[in-house]
């Protein structure tokens, strides 16, 4: 809980966070602005690569190029989840509200951008795979990911108040990335018990540098739309915080 | 509802402070950890001997699934082949089931409060908690694994130590996130119907292990090749035993 003291805005606004008197939001939304107009910039190039730069792939066809929204949905859908654990593990340790705020933007994020691979891939499996949905191992970890994410946030709005939702959000942040690595060493063994699906690898068609190069500039930017999303989201979960300790405190 | 006979009165003082997480709030003179695990073990197993509410709740719904089960699998496949899946689906409904119980049992009349007035080690707390939840558990499942044998025609003769090494080290990591996550529910307006929710996702790895060490044993080959899932799922174990009991501090807080 932030303790609020002075009554003017524009000071309680660089005096408020725990600790944290240099912890202004004008810098986090700067930043955020920033990198938006950069995953702005490099998501136009990256579009343009995919429509008329990269060959098409000539086993898969044109569907093929729905990977290079689906494989850079999956890092950054990694890396957010990596975020997520790091935060939460440091929140149990420090108790910063500014390292929660961190994970549920992170968590957030990485719940749409599984989503994100969760559609596009079926998508690609329809045509590629002849099914919309394959148990292989890959899918499922990603599935399962998705679940226990959204688990995350049903768990912290759940909580009977604030503090303990952030608690509890953290300790699934912990548990849940634990198990990541357990459930994915599980899934590629309950999947090698059983003949696995005709996969044409996407590794297969890495040999043209235009697809290669496609592929990087799609990974830059969405990870630059992640961090610039990530600074958006965590202003404003910090300015819900003072909201809420604006609100409650004594006039 | 204290079992701790231990003296308290230091602890109650510094436990106002609100930070559970400071370790000498909870150091009682005299009392080890395996005492005090042991103390909340006893008080759960001693209430569940009195009332039986969970053995009798969780063994007539484990019961009632086998039925269900009977009855929507299709005749003509062979229950051989789906025995390992069947029990184990149970057993995690059953198991989930359950695990909101022991908790609720703590909040009603504040029992907890006491619990939590007592100078326990909260680490101590999760690993007596667990300890009861898994004799439960284990009792439930030495009904369903007869009954299933029995209703189904499975052969599990051959292979008793080598099923009750799965079962045992199955429950184990199971129950250990069943004890979090049903203390965490139990602190949430949704309650029990959280805990499958947050439970069933992260036991995919028990689930996997488990239910084809099982198959594995029941179509009669021997012990030695179950033994790769035996390690996995004692893996799991070692990890969650070891998260749970050192996150459970941060549950307990007010």
């Amino acid at each position: 809980m932030e303790t609020m003291t002075t009554p003017s805005p524009a000071t309680a606004y660089a005096h408020s966070g725990v600790g944290s008197s240099t912890d202004s939001l004008a810098g986090t939304r700067r930043w955020a602005m920033a990198l938006g107009v950069l995953a702005a910039v490099t998501m136009i190039a990256a579009l343009y690569m995919v429509f008329f730069y990269a060959p098409t792939e000539s086993t898969m066809g044109v569907v093929q190029r729905i990977f290079y929204m689906h494989v850079p949905s999956a890092w950054t859908a990694f890396m957010a989840f990596g975020i997520v654990a790091l935060c939460s593990a440091g929140y149990l340790w420090l108790r910063d509200p500014r390292l929660d705020a961190i994970a549920v933007s992170a968590a957030e994020l990485g719940v749409v951008f599984t989503t994100i691979v969760l559609l596009t891939g079926p998508l690609w499996g329809k045509i590629a795979w002849g099914a919309w949905w394959v148990w292989e191992p890959r899918l499922t970890l990603t599935l399962l990911l998705w679940f226990i994410y959204v688990g995350y946030f049903i768990l912290r709005g759940a909580a009977e108040n604030p503090e303990r939702g952030k608690r509890f959000a953290a300790i699934m942040g912990v548990v849940g990335a634990v198990d990541i690595p357990l459930i994915h060493l599980s899934v590629q063994w309950w999947r090698s018990q059983h003949p696995k699906p005709v996969v044409l690898r996407p590794e297969g068609a890495q040999a043209d540098p235009a697809i290669v190069q496609t592929l990087m500039v799609a990974l830059l930017a969405f990870t630059l739309l992640f961090f610039s999303l990530m600074l958006f989201r965590y202003g404003l979960e910090r300015l819900r915080t003072r909201a809420q300790a604006l609100r409650v405190a004594p006039r | 509802m204290t079992t701790a006979s231990e003296p308290r009165e230091p602890a109650i003082a510094s436990k106002a402070s609100a930070h559970a997480r400071d370790a000498d709030a909870w150091d009682a003179p005299g009392a080890s950890f395996v005492a005090q695990v042991w103390a909340v073990a006893r008080k759960d197993l001693l209430l569940e001997a009195r009332s039986r509410e969970r053995l009798v709740s969780m063994g007539t719904f484990a019961v009632l699934v086998a039925i269900v089960f009977a009855f929507a699998v299709d005749p003509a496949v062979r229950a051989r082949s789906i025995g390992g899946a069947m029990v184990w689906v149970t057993v995690l409904f059953a198991g989930t089931l359950g695990m909101g119980r022991s908790w609720a049992l703590e909040r009603e009349a504040e029992a907890l409060t006491g619990v939590l007035l007592a100078p326990i080690d909260p680490g101590a707390l999760f690993l007596g908690k667990w300890m009861a939840n898994m004799a439960v558990m284990l009792a439930v499942e030495a009904l369903i694994f007869p009954v299933f044998a029995l209703f189904f025609n499975l052969g599990f003769q051959g292979s008793i130590p080598a099923l009750a090494a799965v079962v045992v080290l199955a429950t184990a990591g199971f129950i250990a996130l069943g004890t979090l996550f049903g203390a965490i529910a139990a602190h949430t307006r949704l309650g029990d119907t959280l805990i499958p929710i947050l439970l069933l996702p992260l036991l995919a790895p028990v689930v996997i292990f488990a239910s084809a060490a099982t198959q594995r044993l029941l179509v009669g080959r021997p012990a030695g090749d179950v033994l790769s899932q035996l390690k996995m799922l004692g893996a799991f174990d070692l990890v969650f035993l070891f998260l749970c009991t050192a996150l459970f501090g941060a549950v307990m807080e007010e």
